[in-house]
């Protein structure tokens, strides 16, 4: 069976890059299971979607512990620990990354053990989360390294799949879709089924045995406030609101009252003061400051990498 | 009623209550509105929270409010609070709870609750005169599963349950009026890109005893289908075309507080968000673009 699962972010289509490459299987006789996995809607967000493809009737449900190809589509997702890329990563998993920078960096830097592929990641855009067909991309680079669909059985599940989006869209997925598949031609067939596993080969985790509590002791009760600062919300940022201090004029801190999650603090001069490791990137403050002295970065250029 | 503390938005906190790092999406409105609340209500606040997106706020061990918060059902918010505040009661009376340390009860809904599965529990509320704060965030539609319409998706928005070629073909629900003719002593609408007004409401509301309503309009970049930048924006537009019209129902009568002295065409509130994208393109709806305009028009001849 192969089990691939994809990685990226609320908008960038891998609910879309999922069912294409399920379709694609299906397509070339296979059968197929096909699921996204998100929490809240919320754009930007991690999100999963797994797919699952074998000759004979596929019994497993549920996510994907232990992927044969992992294809992580936005590389801003490596350090973010709710987005799982790197679960149950291991020697025989391919790693296919959508970056600007070599394999062999992301192998080091993940400490990867098995091999690492990179989908060269298309021109420099300001906003990660509008990554342009990153998700038809995906599925077509996806679709080569099984080795068993054809560019025409491709081809087919993107019209089947995003045909009612007008010809416009089709065309643009299908160019880039197909464009990746091409670029993977050396590397056909790389992702193999991992061998079955047999119940009796089974170990029991190396888990600690934590004893039965009544429930006033184990039922949840937050005494601590403010407890959700400990989430670094920062990590959603894909643009990066930089305040111009010679712009700013001090007004009556419209970016401070305006800011939803209370991210920007005005100092006692006034001054207001972004807090990056709170700060989701919503950027209504620079939609709002009276004299336009906040800017938008590209949030991956800021902090040293990317292109 | 003591005398209104907000005249002027230099006067608005510049520090905040509610914690950051909480998991609502980037530029929510209703999140906007909730900060601004906490502000004026101040730490001394319990929030009881139906099931919607604001669930999300308080996802153990993580909260980002500086007191209690209490999960219910979607429809059984208030009866929530009821228990709430009649334990403060007790413990004012019978154990000398010290008035400085009595709390605000604040029920937190969107509008899925507020409007629908919620409304008789409200209903049942008001009419015993609890004395508790209720919040609606209303972003017109299920958002924290994908926006499917509920009872307060205006008519023409596309839903992921409203896919007819007009989008949602129903009406917004008059909450406001369905809540004022039960007679409580404070109903208000606000908006969290209209600030000033929304902290003088508050403050007003937090001085009443009895049962206070706001519903505050919550622009919701993801289940409108905008950039999350324009958030304030669209909230801006939502007042200034009439969509929204701010008021309060006090002492028996609607006083509109923010009266816009042109109003916009709703067409700019519109074609800003995706919602209503199938109303202007391949062409231009005009009939239900017109029907929109003359429903905001109506309204408005009887208010001036």
């Amino acid at each position: 069976m192969y089990r691939i699962r994809f990685h990226g972010r609320g908008g960038q289509g891998m609910k879309t890059a999922g069912r294409i490459l399920g379709t694609a299987f299906f397509r070339e006789g296979y059968e197929v299971q096909d699921a996204p996995r998100y929490g809240a809607e919320r754009r930007g967000a991690p999100i999963f979607a797994f797919v699952r493809a074998d000759k004979n009737p596929i019994l497993e449900r549920g996510i994907i512990r232990r992927p044969d190809l992992a294809v992580v589509a936005d590389d801003t997702l490596a350090p973010v620990p709710a987005a799982g890329v790197l679960a149950g990563v291991d020697a025989h998993t391919l790693m296919l990354i959508n970056t600007h920078e070599a394999a062999e960096t992301w192998r080091q830097r993940l400490a990867l053990p098995g091999r690492v592929l990179v989908l060269p990641a298309s021109a420099e855009v300001e906003d990660r989360a509008a990554l342009p067909q990153v998700g038809a991309a995906c599925a077509g680079a996806a679709a080569r390294l099984v080795g068993v669909i054809g560019r025409d059985a491709l081809e087919r599940a993107i019209r089947q799949e995003l045909g009612h989006l007008g010809e416009a869209v089709l065309a643009d997925n299908l160019a880039v879709a197909l464009h990746a598949f091409d670029l993977m031609a050396d590397e056909a067939g790389s992702l193999t089924e991992r061998p079955p596993q047999i119940a009796d080969a089974w170990q029991p985790p190396d888990w600690i045995e934590i004893p039965f509590e009544g429930a006033d002791i184990s039922a949840p009760a937050i005494h601590g406030a403010l407890t959700s600062e400990l989430m670094q919300t920062g990590l959603w940022r894909t643009l990066r609101p930089v305040i111009d201090r010679d712009r700013c004029n001090r007004c009556w801190w419209v970016c401070s009252t305006f800011c939803p999650d209370s991210a920007i603090r005005v100092d006692g001069e006034g001054n207001p003061h972004i807090d990056y490791d709170h700060c989701k990137g919503c950027l209504v403050c620079l939609a709002q400051c009276p004299p336009h002295a906040i800017r938008a970065v590209p949030e991956h250029s800021e902090q040293g990498g990317g292109a | 009623m003591s005398e209104i503390r907000f005249t002027n938005v230099k006067q608005l906190p510049s520090v905040h209550l509610l914690g950051s790092g909480n998991p609502m999406c980037a530029g929510c409105g209703g999140l906007e509105a909730l900060h601004q609340v906490y502000d004026i209500l101040g730490a001394n606040t319990v929030f009881v929270n139906a099931a919607g997106c604001m669930t999300l706020l308080a996802v153990y061990p993580f909260t980002p409010f500086r007191g209690s918060w209490l999960y219910t059902a979607m429809a059984s918010a208030p009866a929530g609070a009821q228990g709430i505040r009649d334990a403060l009661d007790v413990l004012k009376e019978r154990r000398g709870l010290p008035p400085g340390e009595d709390m605000q009860v604040v029920v937190l809904t969107g509008d899925g609750s507020a409007y629908g599965m919620g409304l008789s529990a409200t209903s049942g509320a008001i009419e015993r005169g609890l004395d508790f704060l209720y919040l609606c965030y209303d972003n017109e539609g299920y958002g924290n599963t994908g926006q499917q319409a509920s009872a307060a998706t205006p008519h023409g928005a596309r839903t992921a349950t409203s896919l007819s070629g007009i989008g949602f073909v129903g009406e917004k629900k008059p909450l406001f009026d369905i809540w004022a003719a039960h007679r409580p002593p404070y109903v208000a609408t606000v908006i969290g890109s209209e600030p000033l007004d929304l902290a003088r409401k508050i403050e007003k509301a937090k001085a009443i005893k009895g049962p206070r309503l706001i519903i505050a309009l919550s622009p919701c970049p993801t289940g409108w289908d905008f950039d999350p930048q324009e958030s304030v924006t669209i909230g801006k537009l939502a007042v200034n075309t009439g969509i929204w019209p701010l008021k309060e129902y006090v002492d028996g009568k609607v006083v509109h507080t923010k009266i816009p002295r042109r109003r916009v065409p709703v067409t700019s509130y519109l074609e800003a968000q995706g919602r209503f994208a199938h109303l202007f393109k391949p062409q231009r709806n005009e009939a239900v673009l017109a029907e929109i305009q003359a429903k905001v028009d109506a309204y408005w001849a009887g208010v001036i």
